[in-house]
């Protein structure tokens, strides 16, 4: 604290002063709702003007896990949470470190690849979303006329909630792939040539240069892409908005709190400005990030120190 | 997958040890591979791009032929009937507001956090990585714009963007390569701390700026679920919103529609293809600090 070159007194406030707005819009805008979330799990906060909040204690929650049919439908939400993040996680996680691997030979035209692979991840869930609506239309949109000269149909994403989702997996995973593939990239290029040098005189196959020198190698990007991937597949639910909206069967946790908290539901099931339930929701969801995030985080940790000293 | 595995270098070695004129069923292979994704990803492009051209009887007939003749008429249609000129206007308004002053005010958050010029810098630092882990605000962050009157209100839209910590962690990380030595000369020769992080840290942090600056806006312009909670009068939607309200209007007038899409789409192909560098460090260095 004694390195403040820029005068005594008085004039030591100024970083103080001039950090406030940017400190004051976080606190107030993201990390102070944030917190707030779980003190509005425990009201009957209905988001409509002018109505009194009332403490309901953990009636909320409650509900959420053991009230009726809505609380079977909810673990049918947190189920699907879980499988949809998995598949992203995996399929993402493997498929983004093949496409690295490919998009880091020196060939020719290869930033062209790169940049097809990446160019998704910019255009938006309402861009992502309503390209493959147009691919996936089932009265001969593109696919459709393709599988129809097989003589199969599809209903893609209209059809079994099980195939509607799969599609939306499919979509999630194209639209991201592109930030796994480049992670994984500068993880590539950190590994030094000396040690395929080396490999390669000691006649290592393929094989055995990938798992004994690239894979302990990329480590820590290893470790970003599978926690990104895991948080970011547990919170995403934008792309179920734009392909398939609220639909029963269908539903997962963020999709849900967004629903119950502003009712915005299109589609099959109704729901109003529920806001202290969503509020739950949230808290339920937040759980789940943790509750996966933080030993996901332990355990990559550990490999890290044990495989890079 | 495996056999393909090999990184730059290793490669590289294997070509140079490879006899002239024996095929390379490596790279053949690997080009194979990289031409079957590039059609998953350009594929459905292509066919927005075809859809477009074509009229709807047309599409009707065969959604995958090629337009028999080129149709430009669903281009006019989308413009005006998806109300584009006035949805670009308001995303452009809020997304060059709030990124500008969301970076300004970054930039005094992260100087000082960076150089250990407040106290409890480490805490702060620690707030900003945390973010995402935390829950989902947007009740509380509901509840408090309604009581503020900033509901269904553009300054109160752009409030919601002031806030990325992301960018933050990012400043930190850029501005901790700047040398210490740069503060004590300019202290020395009278500069005060705001003209210090004005005229000499703006200038040097640039590339941090501009990844900080296009990972920001592709957020704020790509936002779906604020304006949709934000924003009821129509006269404030951004693009996004209004294109998801003209799909359910002209959601089986596929050709209108995907004229609208690439309308949309164009303009941010163009940013990426000029600002790529930056783009792709922006979107991958949130990464850098798990």
């Amino acid at each position: 604290m004694n390195n403040y070159h820029f005068g005594r007194g008085r004039a030591r406030l100024a970083p103080y002063l001039l950090l406030l707005p940017g400190f004051f819009f976080y606190l107030v805008i993201m990390l102070g709702p944030s917190i707030a979330t779980g003190v509005y799990s425990f009201t009957d906060a209905s988001g409509i003007q002018g109505t009194t909040l009332h403490w309901i204690g953990l009636e909320n929650y409650r509900e959420f896990l053991f009230l009726g049919q809505a609380s079977i439908d909810n673990y049918g939400a947190l189920f699907r949470t879980l499988v949809f993040s998995f598949f992203v996680t995996t399929i993402q996680f493997s498929l983004g470190l093949g496409l690295a691997l490919l998009v880091n030979q020196r060939l020719k035209g290869i930033n062209v690849f790169r940049t097809i692979f990446f160019m998704p991840v910019i255009l938006g869930a309402v861009i992502q979303g309503l390209i493959w609506s147009l691919f996936l239309y089932p009265l001969g949109g593109p696919l459709a006329s393709i599988l129809g000269m097989f003589g199969m149909r599809s209903e893609f994403l209209g059809g079994q909630p099980n195939e509607a989702i799969a599609w939306v997996i499919f979509v999630q995973i194209w639209a991201n792939l592109g930030v796994t593939m480049m992670i994984f990239i500068a993880g590539l290029q950190t590994i030094p040539e000396d040690l395929y040098e080396g490999a390669q005189i000691d006649g290592a196959s393929r094989w055995q240069v990938f798992r004994n020198i690239t894979w302990p190698m990329l480590t820590p990007s290893v470790n970003t892409n599978l926690l990104l991937n895991i948080i970011g597949s547990l919170q995403a639910w934008q792309l179920f908005l734009v392909l398939i909206g609220y639909r029963n069967g269908t539903q997962v946790l963020g999709y849900l709190i967004f629903a119950q908290g502003f009712g915005q539901a299109s589609g099959s099931v109704t729901s109003a400005f529920r806001q202290g339930y969503a509020a739950a929701a949230s808290i339920v969801l937040f759980c789940l990030v943790l509750g996966i995030g933080l030993p996901v985080q332990y355990f990559l940790q550990r490999r890290e120190k044990r495989v890079l000293g | 997958m495996s056999t393909l595995s090999t990184t730059e270098s290793a490669g590289q070695r294997t070509q140079n040890l490879a006899r002239p004129g024996r095929i390379k069923w490596g790279r053949i292979g690997a080009y194979i591979l990289l031409v079957l994704f590039a059609i998953v990803y350009v594929g459905p492009l292509l066919m927005l791009v075809n859809t477009s051209l074509k009229t709807l009887p047309d599409f009707m007939k065969s959604a995958t032929s090629l337009p028999t003749s080129l149709n430009f008429q669903n281009f006019a249609d989308a413009w005006s009937k998806a109300n584009f000129p006035l949805y670009m206007t308001n995303t452009l308004i809020y997304t060059v507001s709030a990124t500008v002053i969301y970076l300004i005010t970054a930039v005094f958050v992260a100087f000082p956090i960076s150089r250990g010029y407040v106290k409890g810098s480490g805490l702060l630092l620690t707030l900003y990585v945390i973010a995402l882990f935390l829950p989902v605000a947007l009740i509380p962050q509901f509840q408090l714009m309604l009581s503020l009157g900033l509901y269904n209100n553009p300054v109160g839209y752009i409030m919601l963007f002031l806030v990325n910590p992301i960018g933050i962690v990012i400043l930190v990380n850029y501005i901790k390569t700047l040398p210490m030595d740069l503060d004590e000369a300019a202290a020395m020769d009278g500069c005060g701390y705001f003209r210090f992080v004005t005229s000499i840290v703006f200038p040097l942090i640039q590339p941090a700026l501009a990844t900080v600056a296009v990972l920001h806006a592709i957020g704020i312009w790509n936002e779906l679920i604020l304006p949709t909670i934000y924003l009821t009068n129509k006269d404030y939607y951004p693009i996004t919103r209004g294109m998801i309200v003209f799909q359910g209007v002209y959601g089986s007038n596929w050709p209108t529609l995907a004229a609208a899409v690439l309308i949309m789409t164009l303009p941010m192909l163009v940013i990426f293809l000029v600002l790529q560098r930056y783009i792709v460090s922006g979107l991958t260095a949130g990464a850098v600090k798990g």
